[in-house]
């Protein structure tokens, strides 16, 4: 629950309902009490974790000497009160309340995707009249309403509890979704008239009480009671939400949230939810597949693994082998890919990073979603959590809008947030050497009296109580002197804690699990010399330094920040196996495809951005021909005769992880040891000669950009952005830019084709790129710092519309 | 005849009371004057309290009490002036922003004084476009006299009125609508608690008050509590503007004591009947009120003593239909304002008034049946009583008194299959 609801004192008050006398919490809400009391009171505008609003009037009890009826759901207990929640005059309000809902409501359950988990037809079945007495025609209202990219509203099912508008204003605090109109007339819409669009608009279909939000997806598919439930955890991103995977006869149907206080507070985000259609496309891998000269063509699981220790055998021997993935699997298939790497083929040239993060896991001052909640000021800088960790921002939201939360964001350009939040325009490079500024003002207690914003910043730090700093562990040097700041301020009684938002959904449980070159399973220093990080495994592969590179569960193709060199060791490295659930610029380079289930279709554990490790069920059956990664490491080490290094099983797996764990946490400390990391920092961004075409390149994240499962998938195509480049305004005038025209971007790796637009965010000199698109990679424009230039020139190509059966490169 | 002699409306129809010069002359700034010199907030509310003026918004709550509720915390205070008056048969709110405006700027800053508001908004309804150009002139010249603005009459007191026009929702004259509406969001009823005197205007303490309210307030002042109370009966004093309308001979704005029966001011205020008709029932408080009928025109104007006759003084909205109205149509038109003026927010009122709108309809075009008339009959059980706001409370009881009053006239709308005061019906009937 969260924190701000006018909660309960801690005094106990003693309350008769229905008459249980039980004694609860001062404050408690009549309609919370009668739950406790063993009753329920029906609701539909209550939401337990929004404001109660006591519009709908279903929740109508009697309290003695209170005259008129009350509402449960606004109500709160005082002492001796007693509730009768199921009186006669209770009952007659109760059915006259459903009698108006049903007055006019078109009574298509049959066909209502809500039948059977409808509160509208429990609570009729419960409370309700059995018969109609309107004796005229019902009135209507519009059908089949285009609500946006994810919904069809039916407003005639619609009964006006505005628990949807009230989601989108008090938790997603967009303020898009509204009640237009007035009286039986009112209808739900955008204030804007536009479409509903919202990371968040799923959870809209689930809090309605009846089928009025429907879900595009979901939409005719399935009866709630022909569904077979299974507990999951998302793995889209790294904030780890509890969810349910419904399926029917094997397929997968929907998604639904599982609420987890602590995580995720009842809510997911659309791409956790609506990415599962990719897996029942054409375009998801089904067969192993074998290069045959340009071409990818089917073979045997038994080939496939053949080839691989055919030409992984001698790579290995020679110790010109590496390893890429581990923050796509599950922590079992991460323990067993470094295993394979280090007991099958003899090196620690292992590495789950493909994208700038360095570190998946703060060294010390590790936080937990829930220090969002009460924090006085979140600092921000990488990560851009409403892209790159939705509900952690959901939190984030409501703790900026509801308990004054001050959001500081550093960065190189001007955030799109829905809160307040304070921005400070800093270049990532430069960053560390503002974290030392601030350690050295708030230590020498300079924070009353310096000018300038460095002691500004200082002294809203010094003023806060408890600070959570929120990061993406990309730059070693500003990380460290973060933690230099926070020891200051440690050591001055605030409260300080760490988030690193992973680059990959489980980042944090690959490199807990030893994927990184210089670190076992457990943060316990690998025996032998640390092997290549993947920066110098692709550095290596293109000077034809190695002979073979196994790949799991990534792409560096698209994601790694210098994309000429990752391209150049894909296509250079004599053999490359890639395990993939579609065929990514990655797998499309490769000499073997291995197919692998995706997390509906196995079972394990993942590791969330706090560390915590959440076990997920399988929910259906993967293809005849798909195995996990484990099965699929577990095959290739057995055809290298390494059978009994690496276990298929995750029980015997997690096992393994575990053993290796608690051996590691004598050795470690409490300061958790760091990867290995490239010697290349984060550049600062050089502002260019105003005269000039060429811009300095920002790559940008979007919720839906990427190469893998969203690319693929119809249900989230619709909300995928199309591959753009943001110029300031001033840039624009200078040299000529017109939003919407197609711009070519040159640079060192290649150019690319953009959408133009134009923005103030962007800030003189810079283009912000969106990252990760397979259409128009950016990081043909970067270097390994992520950063990169390019010369913007327009256009001469009409754009190519992707389609989703891709051809193999 | 009437003998009262006027108070609130002294001077209306004879001066230009939208003038400083006249409005000094009429009785006015006296009040204010006095106050800012010699009054303390406390002593303002103190007599306020004392002369027991009930609010005339429609509740009746005393004024004085609603003042004294402000928690002494230190946040900044509002107060609102509702002027949004909608409620049918109501225009007496209308005539005092229009005739004597500054009237109520006396009356805005004597109240902003008294609770130590830090701000003043005046919400005037969207259609009340003259009376907004005439308050907009008046609070210019009010302004330049130095009655509103800073360190008021070198008092060190400063207030200054922001005026706020609505858009057409009866429902924005509801308290909290209203605030809602002013900070700028749809104008709906809040769930109270929290009430505005704790977290109103932007969540801060405020204050809502009607315009004639508030007119009363520089009378108090000056001629004291006691005399205020000693007009009409001492729980609800005062003088009281009625509008009149109906089939009078003379419909109109009448200011009367409080407690004035009924037959009084029909007859010697507005003239009585039209020549050759009967009474049939009167509408005391404005559209949301009960009806009272012939026998009742003893009963005093005042809340109390209509109050026990199981309707209220409301808004002072004084509605007289005689033999020739029809009661179906009237309630039907009644009731049609207050489902098309429904926000929505609560089931019963929403849906509740659609369907009783919806079967008046019929009823009166000759399509109804018995069931319709049960429905009627047992509705209010759980149409009223049941709603966030007490407009949803408003449907039913002006119908329920005539339907209980006239059951043979509702039947005869179902055996005829037409309404009965329809001229060519009748002759079909006959
Ligand atoms: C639907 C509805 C409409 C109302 N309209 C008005 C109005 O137009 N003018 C008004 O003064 N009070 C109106 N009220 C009453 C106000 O809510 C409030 O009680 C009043 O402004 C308080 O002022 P008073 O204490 O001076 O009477 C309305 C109430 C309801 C429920
Ligand atoms: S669409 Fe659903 S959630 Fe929204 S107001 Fe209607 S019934 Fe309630
Ligand atoms: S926030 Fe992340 S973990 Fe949660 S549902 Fe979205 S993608 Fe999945
Ligand atoms: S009673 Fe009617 S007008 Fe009042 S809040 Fe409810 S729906 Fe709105
Ligand atoms: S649940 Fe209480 S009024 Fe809707």
């Amino acid at each position: 629950m969260s924190a701000d609801r006018p909660a309960a004192s801690r005094r106990m008050v003693n309350v008769v309902i229905d008459g249980s006398a039980l004694s609860v919490p001062e404050g408690t809400l009549v309609v919370e009490a009668a739950k406790l009391a063993g009753t329920s009171v029906p609701v539909y505008c209550y939401h337990p974790k929004m404001d109660p609003v006591g519009l709908c009037r279903i929740c109508l009890v009697e309290i003695e000497k209170t005259p008129k009826l009350q509402i449960a759901c606004a109500t709160r207990v005082t002492e001796g009160m007693v509730v009768h929640t199921s009186s006669e005059r209770v009952a007659q309000a109760r059915n006259g309340v459903l009698e108006f809902l049903l007055l006019n409501h078109p009574l298509d359950c049959p066909i209502c995707d809500k039948g059977g988990e409808c509160d509208l037809q429990d609570f009729t079945m419960s409370y309700g009249p059995g018969l109609s007495r309107l004796t005229e025609p019902k009135l209507h209202k519009p059908k089949r309403v285009d609500l946006g990219p994810t919904i069809v509203l039916d407003e005639e099912r619609c009964i006006l509890c505005r628990r949807c508008t009230r989601f989108d204003d008090e938790i997603a605090q967009e303020r898009n979704l509204v009640v237009i109109d007035r009286g039986h007339r009112s209808l739900i819409g955008t204030s804007d008239g536009g479409p509903y669009r919202s990371y968040f608009s799923g959870n809209t279909t689930e809090i309605c009480p009846v089928g009025a939000l429907t879900s595009k997806a979901y939409r005719f598919r399935a009866r709630p009671w022909d569904l077979t439930h299974a507990d999951s955890v998302c793995a889209q991103c790294s904030v780890g939400c509890n969810f349910r995977i419904d399926s029917r006869f094997g397929r997968i149907m929907r998604t639904f949230t599982r609420e987890n206080l602590e995580i995720d507070d009842g809510w997911i985000c659309d791409r956790g939810r609506y990415t599962f259609n990719y897996l029942y496309e054409p375009t998801r891998l089904r067969r192993p597949l074998m290069r045959r000269g340009d071409d990818l063509a089917e073979c045997s699981l038994d080939d496939a693994a053949a080839l691989c220790a055919e030409k992984l055998g001698p790579a290995a021997r020679a110790g010109r082998v590496g390893v890429i993935g581990g923050g796509r699997l599950s922590d079992e298939e991460a323990f067993a890919l470094q295993a394979f790497a280090r007991q099958v083929l003899g090196t620690n040239n292992i590495d789950y990073r493909v994208h700038l993060q360095k570190f998946a896991s703060p060294a010390r001052f590790g936080a937990r979603l829930i220090d969002i909640d009460d924090a006085s000021l979140v600092l921000m800088f990488g990560a851009y959590t409403p892209e790159q960790a939705p509900i952690l921002d959901l939190r984030l939201r409501r703790a900026v809008a509801r308990h004054h939360t001050q959001l500081m964001y550093i960065g190189p350009y001007r955030p799109h947030l829905p809160v307040e939040a304070q921005y400070v325009e800093y270049t990532p490079g430069a960053i560390a050497d503002l974290m030392m500024q601030l350690a050295d003002t708030v230590h020498q207690g300079r924070t009353e009296s310096g000018d300038g914003f460095v002691a500004d910043i200082a002294r809203r730090l010094a003023q806060a109580e408890k600070i959570i700093a929120v990061h993406n562990g990309r730059d070693p040097a500003s990380v460290s002197a973060l933690d230099r700041l926070l020891e200051t301020l440690a050591g001055y009684n605030h409260r300080v804690g760490v988030l690193v938002v992973g680059s990959q959904g489980n980042a944090r449980g690959a490199e807990a699990a030893g994927c990184v070159p210089n670190l076992g399973p457990g943060y316990a220093p690998c025996s032998g010399e640390a092997g290549m990080t993947t920066g110098e495994m692709l550095k290596a592969a293109a000077d034809g330094a190695l002979d073979a590179l196994f790949i799991a569960g990534a792409n560096p193709a698209l994601t790694f920040a210098d994309g000429a060199l990752a391209r150049r060791a894909l296509e250079n490295v004599p053999f490359l196996a890639v395990a993939e659930q579609v065929l990514t610029e990655t797998a499309a380079l490769a000499d073997i495809v291995f197919p692998t289930a995706s997390f509906a279709e196995k079972r394990g554990h993942v590791t969330n951005l706090e560390g915590r490790r959440q076990a997920f069920g399988q929910a259906v059956e993967p293809p005849v021909d798909v195995l996990s990664d484990a099965e699929i490491i577990a095959l290739v080490a057995r055809a290298m005769g390494h059978a009994e290094s690496v276990s298929p099983q995750p029980a015997a797996l997690l096992a393994g992880l575990v053993r290796a764990e608690s051996a590691a946490e004598r050795s470690v400390g409490d300061l958790l040891p760091r990867a290995k990391v490239d010697a290349v920092q984060p550049a600062a961004v050089e502002k260019v000669d105003a005269t000039h075409r060429t811009f300095t390149i920002i790559p940008v994240p979007h919720l839906y950009s990427g190469g893998g499962a969203v690319a693929h998938d119809p249900g989230t195509a619709p909300m995928r952005p199309r591959p753009y480049a943001i110029v300031n305004p001033e840039d624009a005038a200078r040299v000529g830019v017109v939003p919407g025209e197609r711009l070519t971007l040159s640079g060192s790796g290649g150019s690319i084709d953009v959408e133009a637009r134009v923005g103030p965010q962007a800030p003189v000199g810079v283009a912000l790129v969106l990252a990760d698109m397979p259409e128009a990679p950016a990081n043909k424009l970067l270097d390994a710092s992520g950063f990169g230039t390019a010369t913007i020139s327009k256009a001469a190509s009409v754009p190519e519309q992707r389609s989703l059966e891709r051809v193999s490169a | 005849m009437a003998t009262f002699e006027p108070v609130l409306t002294k001077g209306v129809g004879q001066l230009d009371l939208t003038d400083v010069a006249a409005y000094r002359k009429n009785g006015g700034f006296v009040a204010l004057e006095k106050a800012l010199k010699d009054m303390t907030p406390e002593s303002i509310i103190a007599e306020v309290t004392a002369s027991n003026l009930r609010g005339r918004g429609g509740a009746g709550f005393p004024t004085g009490k609603k003042w004294g509720f402000l928690p002494k915390d230190g946040r900044p205070r509002y107060l609102v002036c509702n002027c949004d008056e909608a409620e049918p048969g109501t225009f007496k709110d209308h005539m005092l922003l229009e005739q004597t405006p500054l009237q109520l700027i006396e009356g805005l800053i004597l109240s902003a004084y008294a609770i130590n508001a830090a701000h003043i908004v005046v919400y005037i309804r969207g259609e009340f476009l003259e009376g907004y150009r005439i308050f907009m002139r008046a609070l210019s010249a009010a302004r330049e006299a130095g009655y509103v603005g800073d360190n008021l009459l070198g008092s060190g007191y400063s207030a200054d009125i922001l005026v706020h026009r609505g858009a057409g929702a009866y429902i924005c004259g509801e308290e909290t609508a209203m605030l809602e509406s002013i900070e700028g969001k749809r104008g709906e009823p809040r769930l109270k608690p929290p009430f505005p005197a704790n977290a109103g205007l932007f969540g801060m303490p405020t204050v809502v008050n009607n315009v004639e309210t508030l007119c009363c307030i520089p009378h108090i002042l000056t001629r004291g509590a006691a005399w205020f109370a000693s007009i009409g009966p001492p729980k609800s004093p005062g003088p009281k503007i009625i509008s009149v309308s109906g089939q009078v001979q003379k419909p109109g704005n009448y200011e009367i004591p409080m407690g004035l029966p009924a037959g009084e001011l029909l007859q010697d205020y507005a003239g009585g009947l039209l020549p050759g008709r009967t009474l049939k029932a009167i509408q005391p408080g404005g559209g949301s009120s009960a009806a009272i009928f012939a026998e009742d025109l003893h009963t005093g104007i005042d809340y109390d003593s209509l109050a026990a006759k199981q309707t209220m003084l409301g808004s002072g909205g004084f509605v007289v239909m005689d033999d020739t109205t029809c009661m179906v149509r009237a309630s039907m038109t009644l009731v049609r304002f207050f489902e098309y003026e429904s926000c929505g927010q609560c089931t019963p009122c929403r849906e509740g008034g659609q369907w009783v709108h919806r079967i008046l309809r019929r009823l009166e075009a000759g399509e109804g049946s018995d069931a319709d008339l049960l429905v009627l009959n047992t509705i209010n059980d759980t149409l009223t009583g049941t709603n966030l706001c007490p407009l949803g409370d408003s449907i039913m009881p002006f119908l329920l008194s005539v339907l209980r009053r006239f059951p043979q006239e509702f039947a005869e709308h179902v055996t005829l299959a037409g309404c009965p005061f329809d001229p060519a019906r009748r002759m079909v009937a006959a």
